[in-house]
């Protein structure tokens, strides 16, 4: 199978499974999600292995998969073409489905078929958008991601489902119709002073650049504001807090994991390429809303109760850091970023899964109504501790490589460094995002975690903590395992000790009979994404290095573009700084003189 | 109306001819100028009537009215280009509206039914 | 390099170029040469690579006991596994030492294990950013590993049978996280460079976060365990500055690197550079702070006593505090790139030490005296390392974590025993109870140890700080020294005031609360483990019988003794003068003695020779100390005697007395409430911010920017809509004449435009 063959079939395979699934009896719908699912991650696992543009920065197979003429609107081809850093973000779509899916077995109970149907569906946009090339492909697939999840939070939702799912649609549907008008005005012009249509990005960007500096932020600005609210950035987040709380768990892992990485994607792989000399212009200002969402809501989730709206909110906060790092503008900072995209949805979506697993058997996610839960669920309990740290960014686990590196880049992002690429942002945004993640991040995922995880138990239907009857019946099952095994242990808490009041709680409230720990199915489900994040945090090398040549060729104009800025803010007279050496001025880093770069650098702080 | 009569007059007779002597050539002018003047009178009093009658059966007519104004628009354009693409949209316009005819009605019988009226101010269910 | 001669006015700084300072300038000329060659030849030894599995066993222990956790193994293994990967990391410290002695050797070396964070983007210096998993490998290094996996051994043994009521998921979970402590720690020491040193830093806190709360059933332990937690996270934010400024201006994270730039700019006389590479210092002694427990992060310690006791010892006693001290004596170099840089560190330490002497002295709990104790004595180390003297300050953490692990295993020994009291006014004359004599008689010689009386190990790593902070006349390091001496009275009496209350005096005890256990691990009357009988009441105290420690126990509670005998071998031997000094030789072959004038002097003189030119009180500064001390140490333990063993009731008659006195009755009651400091924190920061800002921050974000902002823009077109509403009446005719109306419309538009000729 040829390389576009192979992608090819990766968006058709979850199409052909959604319309098996819609054929076949509602008991095999799961079966066949699953499997679907799995041949795309397999699909995906042969594509990369045989990727051969790892370390190039190049698009392959970047052809148009139909041939000429059959489809062919004016224009627009059906492209498909993958770098290092969307096949990353592929390999990461592929990897979380089947999990998201399987994780679902149990919690999807009545209209499987539509769930798992749409969920394929929404696989297949997903990888649509990252593979495309062509804009208005991408902007299919973008765009096609809102239904699926539509439907997924309006059926299968919590209580004001309906609410969220409206505000998810609209906020990003709105957001993103923006992002393509600007497209289209960019492929007009191109259209204008070439005679011929032409979708391709690589077109767009290269035509975008000679559109006149007004147009070019008006341009950058209307791609922004749709892959911001997809981010989401600060003041447009509020959808997101509503639509994971009222998703899913499957819809949440997907939204935190992949969805809003789509956001991030779209800044770096169209919104950044396209306007370097309008970017940078707007960076200190998105750099602003970054630090608010880092710090601001990271005090937003320490008064949550509800612990999908804290780790949602957390989201925001953790996609704050990201960006930061993206807008740094260097390789350090970018390269964390697109690592950032990668850790943010393992560890979120892990958590996700595991409050969802929680969820299943408690029917609450209200942290005033949960404690001590390691007495009971100590497996769990360690993956949440575990998913806890790597969303702290505790050193040795992935979130801390990508943090590190993007507070590292944000410092790094000053006009004059000896990096080769200069920035706009520079300590003091560092510093402020650094009190945020690493300050305020430790105190509201501890605060979950000491709330639910540690503590004294109290469940609802196990009692509260005073009670000894049932407390004792199931710490022991839990705790010791004096059931002889977490099944059995369970089934006697839920029987004998527990009463009527516990007849849709402890072991799963319709049919499945849930252990009172994980089972294995969900261990099963956990595990690989624990393996994942300790092997990426301990050798994330590999990964850097096949990141790198895509971000500098993201950053191929950006240099220029900010010494330009930087050079129009001086003679404006806007920066009060010492004279500023020439960028490239030969300075040893071991033992420089007087007023090197980080000087001025540095002087940001002082004013 | 004093321009208008003697071409008409013309015009149908230039149609006659047409008819009779089976030549294909150029329309005149004048042979367009008076089937669109037909079209447009034809869909005025459709439109009229569709606005100020309330019985459903008549309004349904009055649509029908309309959709023949937009054939004859569509002959007449054609003639006009000499090319059969007109003759052709009326053939499928002629197709749908018996379709339509045979669907109103039977959803007019329906309504009949629902209310024991024809008046279409029976239903404003749509009202906001 | 003014720097340095502003920093040592007193001691001959040929290093700085004014050879006139005591006429010594040859010497230590020589020794500034030794130190920079020495430093500047780190050398790559793949050979040693078996290294990293003095990290990987330890890590690999851990991993074990968590699967033992989830396969609900309920024997001792993972604590004979844990004791095996300990000793076996030991054993391989022990062979690398052998192997690559550093006092011989001609140069630190490292070891590449494999890459790590690697982003290269350019050839250029400062277009990479390179931290690999290497290690740096000099004295100080196995120093600090020698007594980290050799009392980490111990203390996992004395857990074997102190956690044993445990066994089950609990056991594993705390060998577990006493494995990731040892590999966390190991990273720190070992690592290579700066990013390493971040990765142990936080690796440590989080499985001191885990072994706070080990009792997570405690609300508060679990707010105990939070609070190290976060209050380090605020240290770590200084020291990922301090990286990133270093990374800046060394272009490299290397220790390898960053020390032989120093070396170079130090035999240079120039620190080049501009003022924010004078700012690194002072964001990396925030970490050392955060981390070492000192003023102003230090509230944090005393409350980590909610963990168990094996681990108050292991991590928040010996080791794991004193990685501040660690990091400025590996960094030392780069703390001389700022004057005042070092003078902080003293008076920080300084006053660190005696604010927690002061808190000590009117606690009731055993542990939290040993806690603010620990405190205290790392204010000494600081102070030692601010003054100049790095081989005290690292022998000091050397001899401190030998009689610190013995205190607080001796009181934890006591609370095994007396189901969990650690009330000092509830136990008495311990020394007669059956079973508990090992346990009293080794716990006096911690608390003679930690009063530093003469020719204990403490008195020499003590003095060694206090001579060299007396003997120099600059920047108020004397009024410090006398501060330190004031202190170390104060030690001695809340020291003995303890030992008077528990060992000595008449045989009189009451059970505690069982405060390891309770419910959190079923250790209920209804499960019936050995000592189960734990309910009980001050009333019931006559059925209750002490549980006497058994082998483990009293085994690693006689080895500490030993070693903490030992460990003032060479203080000794070189008080005696009889040859050189192990310790000193051991720090002096390492970064730590860059910059640091009375260490280059002389290996074998250590402090001795520079004290020679400085006199106290009219006398050799030698001997005025040690009279100084003894009369401090037996002054205060002449005064805990007369309160705690022979008229225990003066104490609270004085104390009563105290309170009652209008002009000085605030003060025990401050001392008691450790000078409201968490009470002031919790006030200044995290109600304002954590909670207030929280709350208010989510009703703005709920309420403001949700539902007025957001939700206002979606109502406009809703508001739009309403204006037409009157036209859709639901009737037919009424949409129609719409409809016609609109198409009017833009007919009319379009003949308005063909008018004007638009068209």
């Amino acid at each position: 199978m040829t390389l576009s063959a192979m992608l090819l079939w990766m968006l058709l395979a979850p199409l052909v499974g959604a319309v098996a699934i819609a054929v076949s009896p509602r008991h095999l719908a799961k079966h066949i999600g699953l499997a679907s699912s799995l041949v795309v991650l397999f699909l995906s696992i042969v594509f990369a292995v045989q990727f051969p543009a790892w370390t190039t920065g190049a698009f392959v197979p970047d052809t148009n998969v139909f041939p000429d003429g059959v489809v062919s609107l004016t224009g627009v081809t059906f492209t498909l073409g993958v770098d290092s850093v969307s096949l990353l973000l592929i390999l990461l779509t592929t990897f979380l489905t089947p999990l998201a899916l399987w994780g679902s077995y149990t919690a999807i109970e009545g209209r499987e078929r539509e769930f798992y149907g749409w969920f394929l569906t929404l696989l297949s946009a997903m990888l649509l958008a990252f593979m495309a090339r062509d804009v208005i492909a991408f902007y299919v697939g973008y765009e096609f991601t809102i239904v699926p999840m539509l439907f997924l939070i309006a059926i299968f939702g919590g209580d004001d489902r309906k609410y969220a799912s409206l505000k998810f649609f609209v906020f990003t549907f709105v957001g993103s119709v923006i992002t393509l008008a600007a497209l289209v005005y960019v492929a007009s012009k191109s259209a204008e002073a070439t005679k011929v249509w032409d979708f391709s990005l690589s077109a767009l960007q290269a035509h975008a650049k000679t559109l006149s500096p007004k147009e070019q932020f008006w341009v950058f600005v209307a791609l922004m504001v749709g892959f911001c609210v997809k981010v989401p950035f600060f003041p447009v987040h509020t959808w997101l807090p509503l639509a994971h709380t009222q998703a899913p768990t499957a819809g949440s892992v997907i939204l935190a994991g992949t969805l809003l990485k789509l956001g991030t994607y779209g800044v770096y792989r169209i919104a950044l390429p396209m306007a370097p000399n309008a970017a940078v212009e707007t960076v200190g200002f998105l750099a602003i809303l970054c630090v608010i969402a880092v710090v601001a809501i990271s005090l937003v989730c320490c008064a949550q109760t509800d612990m999908k709206k804290l780790v949602a909110y957390s989201s925001v906060a953790h996609m704050g850091v990201c960006m930061l790092g993206m807008l740094s503008l260097n390789p350090l900072g970018m390269n964390g970023s697109i690592l950032y995209m990668i850790n943010h949805g393992l560890s979120t979506g892990a958590l996700f899964l595991c409050i969802g697993f929680m969820y299943e058997r408690y029917h609450t996610k209200d942290m005033d109504q949960l404690s001590g839960l390691a007495k009971v669920m100590p497996i769990w309990a360690f993956f949440v501790v575990f998913f806890t740290m790597t969303s702290v960014g505790l050193p040795g686990l992935n979130g801390f490589v990508s943090e590190f590196l993007c507070l590292m880049g944000a410092f790094a992002a000053t006009t004059h460094t000896d990096s080769g690429f200069p920035g706009l942002l520079g300590p003091k945004w560092m510093i402020v995002a650094g009190v945020g993640s690493l300050i305020f991040g430790a105190v509201y995922m501890l605060y979950m975690v000491g709330r639910v995880v540690w503590g004294p138990l109290k469940a609802p239907g196990h009692g509260d903590d005073h009670g000894h009857g049932a407390v004792a019946a199931v710490g022991h099952a839990g705790g010791h395992g004096a059931g002889q095994g977490a099944a059995s242990g369970a089934g006697s808490s839920s029987t004998t000790a527990a009463g009527p009041k516990h007849d849709d709680s402890a072991a799963g409230g319709h049919g499945h009979r849930l252990p009172t720990d994980l089972s294995a199915r969900e261990i099963a489900i956990l595990a690989p994404l624990a393996v994942i994040c300790l092997v990426i945090g301990i050798h994330p090398y590999p990964l850097l290095d096949v990141i790198t040549p895509s971000t500098k060729a993201t950053l191929a104009g950006y240099p220029e573009a900010v010494r330009d800025f930087d050079a129009t803010r001086e003679s404006r007279g806007e920066l009060a700084t010492a004279p500023a050496l020439p960028a490239d001025a030969p300075t040893t880093p071991a033992a420089t003189d007087a007023s090197t770069a980080l000087g001025s650098n540095l002087g940001v702080i002082a004013r | 109306m004093t321009t208008v009569l003697p071409s008409l007059a013309s015009g149908l007779a230039s149609v006659a001819l047409a008819a009779s002597d089976a030549v294909v050539s150029p329309a005149d002018p004048r042979l367009v100028q008076v089937a669109l003047v037909i079209s447009v009178l034809l869909f005025v009093i459709g439109l009229i009537g569709f606005l100020t009658r309330r019985n459903m059966i008549m309004m349904f007519l009055c649509t029908e009215l309309m959709l023949q104004a937009a054939c004859i628009a569509f002959v007449t354009f054609g003639r006009m280009h000499m090319n059969a693409s007109g003759q052709v949209f009326v053939i499928f316009i002629l197709t749908v509206a018996a379709a339509e005819a045979a669907l109103a009605l039977g959803l007019v019988v329906l309504l009949y039914r629902k209310r024991e009226t024809l008046s279409s101010e029976a239903w404003a269910e749509l009202k906001e | 390099m003014t720097h340095l001669a502003t920093l040592f006015p007193s001691l001959p700084s040929a290093l700085a170029g004014d050879g006139d300072a005591h006429g010594t300038a040859h010497r230590a000329a020589e020794g500034a040469a030794a130190a920079a060659t020495w430093i500047g030849g780190a050398t790559a030894h793949p050979e040693y690579s078996w290294a990293g599995w003095i990290l990987l066993l330890p890590l690999l222990s851990a991993v074990f006991c968590f699967l033992c956790g989830a396969f609900r193994v309920k024997n001792k293994l993972p604590a004979l596994v844990t004791i095996a990967a300990l000793g076996s990391a030991f054993g391989l410290v022990l062979t690398l030492y052998l192997k690559y002695d550093p006092t011989h050797a001609s140069g630190p070396m490292t070891v590449h294990l494999f890459d790590w964070i690697r982003v290269v983007w350019g050839e250029k210096p400062g277009q990479s950013f390179v931290a690999d998993w290497s290690l740096y490998i000099d004295g100080l290094t196995l120093f600090w590993m020698l007594f980290v996996t050799g009392l980490g051994t111990l203390i996992a043994i004395f857990a074997s049978e102190y956690m044993e009521s445990d066994v089950g998921g609990n056991y594993c979970r705390f060998f577990g996280a006493v494995g990731i402590f040892l590999f966390a720690m190991g990273s720190l020491v070992m690592g290579g460079n700066l990013a390493l040193l971040y990765l142990g830093w936080e690796g440590v806190g989080v499985a001191s976060y885990l072994l706070i709360g080990y009792y997570y059933g405690k609300p508060t332990a679990v707010a105990a365990a939070k609070k190290a937690f976060v209050m380090n996270r605020v240290g770590d934010l200084g020291l990922l500055v301090g990286i990133y400024l270093t990374w800046r201006h060394f272009g490299s994270i290397d220790y390898a690197t960053i020390f032989k730039a120093c070396s170079e700019t130090i035999a240079n006389g120039s620190h080049g550079g501009d003022w924010t590479k004078g700012l690194i210092p002072y964001f990396l002694m925030l970490g050392a702070f955060g981390k070492s427990a000192q003023i102003p992060l230090f509230t944090w310690l005393p409350d980590a006593m909610e963990g168990p006791t094996p681990v108050s010892a292991l991590i928040h006693a010996a080791t794991m505090v004193t990685a501040g001290v660690y990091l400025i004596a590996r960094l030392y170099p780069l703390f001389l790139l700022h004057p005042h840089a070092l003078h902080t560190v003293a008076w920080i330490g300084g006053l660190t030490a005696f604010l927690a002497a002061t808190i000590g002295m009117m606690q009731y709990d055993m542990k939290r005296v040993f806690a603010y104790s620990t405190v205290s004595q790392l204010g000494y180390m600081f102070l030692g390392l601010g003054v100049g003297t790095t081989f005290g300050a690292c022998y000091h953490v050397f001899t401190h974590a030998f009689f610190k692990a013995l205190l607080f295993l001796a009181s934890g020994a006591v609370m095994h025993g007396f189901a969990g009291q650690l009330d000092i006014r509830k136990i008495s004359g311990l020394r007669n109870v059956p079973g508990f004599k090992i346990v009293a008689w080794t716990m006096l010689i911690g608390c003679l140890w930690l009063s530093a009386l003469p020719f204990t190990a403490a008195f020499f790593s003590k003095d060694t700080i206090l001579l060299v902070a007396m003997t120099d006349e600059s920047h108020g390091n004397r009024i410090l020294a006398w501060l330190g001496l004031l202190t170390a009275l104060m030690t001695a009496y809340y020291t003995f005031r303890v030992w008077f209350r528990v060992c000595g005096g008449e045989t009189a005890y009451q059970p505690g609360d069982e405060a390891h256990g309770h419910d959190d691990h079923g250790h209920d009357a209804d499960h019936g483990h050995g000592h189960g009988h734990s309910h009980g009441h001050a009333a019931d105290a006559h059925g209750f019988h002490p549980h006497a420690p058994r082998f483990a126990i009293n085994g690693v509670l006689l080895l500490l003794a030993v070693g903490a005998i030992l460990a003032g071998l060479p203080g000794l031997i070189e008080f005696l003068k009889m040859g050189p000094n192990w310790a000193a030789e051991m720090i002096a072959a390492s970064s730590a003695t860059i910059g640091v004038p009375n260490l280059t002097e002389g290996l074998a003189g250590g402090h001795a020779e520079h004290a020679h030119h400085a006199t106290v009180l009219g006398m050799d500064g030698h001997t005025a100390m040690f009279l100084l001390s003894t009369v401090a140490g037996f002054g205060g333990i002449a005064i805990a005697a007369y309160y705690h063993l022979v008229r225990r009731r003066a104490a609270e008659t004085l104390k009563q007395a105290l309170l009652a006195n209008p002009l000085i009755g605030w003060l025990p009651r401050a001392l008691e409430n450790k000078w409201y400091v968490d009470e002031l924190y919790d006030a200044l920061f995290r109600y304002p911010i954590v909670v207030f800002g929280g709350h208010v921050l989510a009703w703005i974000d709920r309420y403001i920017l949700d539902g007025g902002i957001i939700n206002g823009i979606a109502r406009i077109p809703a508001w739009i809509g309403r204006l037409f509403q009157p036209l859709y009446n639901g009737l037919l005719q009424g949409y129609a004449i719409t409809m016609v109306g609109g198409i009017g419309l833009i007919l009319a538009w379009i003949v308005y435009v063909w008018m004007k000729g638009g068209i």
